[in-house]
């Protein structure tokens, strides 16, 4: 049983420290771009945080906290309707659940009309209360904010 | 809750250099000026006027900031000096007064690290309006949701001004659960009467937590039981403080993450790793996790995690092995046995009797290895492995999960039954399978769980070998449990949206089932055969907080039943 410790912990201590720096970084900017508008190509309009797409639409990076720790999330809109929400980064050991694609799928087509609820548009994931709360409000105050810009 | 370090960082900066301080304030002005001129279209002009001056200012403030630096830290001076010239501060220092949810944007964690998306990275360099922070006042209510956030934008200045190592994300954060419990409760040792009181302070644990990197965070919990212990008997305080985790994870990829050698909670179940009061409905913890699941089960213990595929993922530790010791830590002897000799004098009075950690009343309520001093009682681990899915393509809403524990041996060193005997080895396996059903579209939640332990050599067990016939232990313990819950949203009050759940839930326990072996006879009382039934509501004003209303009524198979129904009231919450 012991074995199991000796074996594994140094390998483990060495990856941690020899492995990727951007492991909880599950998509880039531009990746999540092209999931969202394939052909697209993307004009900053606001550095860092909103893109404009030439295919029409908008791509905003935002960040909410989970339960400690940021959540990486880009919403695209499109006609002022949600197109894709993805999560970029999740860094916090619990919650992780909101990265569910069935989950996410959820805000497509969501508009600022929307009630966006946890509990009831939007589905509540038992485990990761905090972190599919703070993403649903994100992506309510994104369409509030950017629902409007063609 | 977060520690502000923004006032900190204006205060340190305040009082070492005016100068820059100063010219803060002038960016703080200029932008809520900005703010007041309103629409961005048509104040463009002003907007430009503004933003040059703004640059300037920022200009300024950056070479007082370098001078700052080299005056305090000549050893590092040249690499953050560098730093400050390489990636300018972005220039919005204004709008985080005003909208911290939106400005937080500018502190995307990754820019602080030396290969973010470039396009963050971008962002470091250039000096756009922050436009939402004039034209969308959104989303004040989230911004006061999350006190975090302030912080996070501080702690991009943290580098360059307080020469600290970079926080990619806010560092230190705080948050808290807790709960209180209020009402009557039967008291079984007064033959049932009915008695008023209340646990003011249940349990307060504060949840500190610090993102070394990206990609190494430190958590704990601290935890405050029944409002905490004092030293004189007249505080009244009869409770405990107790770190109830402490752990690094190192984040290496999503398939693969290490939990560093700390105290965690063993992967069984669901409610012992979320014990938050907002993610149950009674006022106490579901009743396997009292015993069946010792909850809170915190052990010394290592574990890895990760994802193996979307809504799929794994928790495997190692730990200390539960302990067939239930009985005053001060009983622990010097060599890390349990109390020696034959005979029935308790170990609190100097004798060698003790009490078991494996019962078939408590099950293994009193088992939890202890945490520090190496004061464990056995060489012996166990491993604990835990599967949790989510959401199936054909059943949205369904969360389920199985896990498993093993120990090759319980029994403490030294153990003995009443005569002095040396008690031999006995295995531990326990599994659970439990599932959380919030049926999409309707305001209904249905759980369950099962829970089975069954012990490898029964006859070793401390319970069947302490000349107390009541409490002795089958081949298995087992316990389910069903809940059904409907959610009813009671629209918005104080500003918020509020929610209150109606439940129903029933448990069986057996924690004495035949089989029973050792040098006790056999005599059970039924007091290890448990019904629960519990009705109640969960009102919550948000989802940090739940007030709680719950009748419990308790029956087993003894002759003059449980006499333990209680009425509860409970405030909880977690944020």
């Amino acid at each position: 049983m012991t074995d199991w410790i000796r074996l594994t912990a140094p390998a483990a201590a060495v990856v941690a420290v020899a492995g990727p720096a951007y492991a909880v970084q599950y998509l880039s900017v531009e990746q999540a771009q092209k999931l969202a508008f394939p052909s697209a190509h993307f004009t900053e309009v606001q550095a860092g945080r909103v893109w404009k797409a030439s295919s029409g639409g908008v791509f905003v990076l935002d960040h909410v906290i989970g339960k400690h720790l940021y959540i990486d999330y880009a919403v695209s809109l499109e006609g002022g309707r949600v197109k894709r929400v993805d999560i970029l980064a999740y860094r916090e050991s619990y919650g992780g659940e909101v990265r569910s694609p069935s989950w996410l799928a959820q805000f497509v087509g969501k508009t600022a009309a929307s009630p966006l609820k946890v509990g009831g548009d939007i589905r509540n994931i038992s485990g990761a209360t905090l972190s599919s709360l703070h993403v649903t409000e994100g992506v309510k105050r994104i369409l509030a904010a950017y629902g409007s810009l063609r | 809750m977060a520690i502000n370090r923004e006032q900190r960082l204006l205060s340190s900066v305040s009082a070492r250099f005016g100068v820059a301080a100063l010219m803060a304030a002038g960016s703080f002005l200029g932008l809520g000026e900005q703010a007041l001129a309103g629409d961005a279209d048509t104040a463009q002009v002003t907007n430009q006027a503004l933003l040059k001056k703004l640059d300037a200012m920022e200009q300024r403030i950056k070479s007082l900031e370098a001078q700052l630096k080299r005056k305090d830290a000549p050893a590092s001076a040249p690499k953050a000096s560098a730093e400050i010239a390489a990636g300018p501060k972005p220039p919005n220092a204004a709008n985080r007064t005003r909208n911290a949810s939106i400005a937080v944007s500018d502190a995307v964690p990754a820019t602080q690290n030396p290969s973010p998306a470039p396009a963050k990275a971008e962002q470091t360099d250039k000096s756009t309006p922050d436009k939402p922070a004039t034209d969308k006042p959104a989303a004040d209510k989230s911004a006061t949701d999350k006190p975090a956030k302030p912080d996070a934008v501080a702690a991009k200045e943290d580098k360059p001004i307080l020469g600290l190592t970079a926080s990619p994300v806010p560092g230190l954060s705080l948050g808290a659960y807790g709960e209180v419990y209020f009402g009557y409760m039967q008291n079984p040792a007064a033959n049932g009467q009915w008695q008023l009181g209340s646990d003011a302070a249940r349990r307060f644990v504060l949840l500190p937590t610090y993102a070394i990197t990206d990609n190494i965070i430190f958590n704990a919990e601290i935890e405050f039981e029944h409002a905490g212990s004092g030293f004189d008997n007249d505080d009244k305080l009869h409770g405990t403080a107790e770190i109830e985790q402490l752990w690094v994870d190192f984040k290496i990829a999503d398939q693969f993450n290490w939990r560093a050698p700390g105290i965690d909670l063993v992967p069984i179940g669901y409610i012992n790793q979320h014990h938050e009061p907002t993610e149950f409905y009674s006022v106490k913890r579901p009743e396997l996790y009292n015993g069946l699941i010792p909850s809170t089960w915190k052990v010394p213990g290592s574990s890895i995690y990760g994802t193996i595929s979307d809504g799929v993922r794994y928790q495997v530790m190692l730990s200390a092995a539960q302990e067939d010791f239930g009985d005053d830590f001060g009983c622990r002897t010097d060599a890390n046995t349990v109390p020696q000799g034959a005979g029935t004098l308790p170990c609190t009075q100097g004798g060698p009797w003790y009490f078991p950690g494996i019962d078939g009343i408590n099950a293994l309520a009193f088992s939890n290895p202890p945490l520090g001093d190496f004061r464990q009682l056995s060489n012996s681990l166990a491993v604990s492995g835990r599967l949790d899915f989510m959401e199936p393509a054909s059943l949205r809403g369904l969360a389920w999960s199985v896990s498993a524990y093993y120990t090759p041996n319980t029994t403490p060193r030294g153990a003995h039954d009443d005569m002095g005997i040396p008690l031999g080895n006995s295995s531990l396996a326990m599994f659970d399978a439990e599932f959380r059903y919030r049926v999409p579209n309707t305001g209904w939640e249905f759980r369950g769980e099962g829970v089975y332990a069954t012990f490898g050599n029964p006859a070793n067990l401390r319970a069947n070998n302490d000349s107390d016939p009541t409490d002795n232990v089958g081949k298995s313990m087992y316990g389910v449990s069903a809940e059904a819950a409907y959610h009813i949203a009671l629209g918005t009050i104080l500003h918020s949206d509020w929610e209150a759940v109606p439940f129903y839930r029933y448990t069986y326990q057996n924690l004495q089932t035949a089989g029973f072996a050792g040098t006790d006879p056999n005599m059970p009382t039924g007091a290890g055969q448990q019904q629960f039934h519990n009705v109640g509501v969960a009102v919550f004003p948000s989802p940090n907080l739940v007030l709680k209303a719950t009748y419990q009524k308790v029956i087993d198979r003894t002759a003059a039943g449980a006499q333990a129904d209680s009425f509860l009231g409970g405030v909880g919450f977690f944020f």
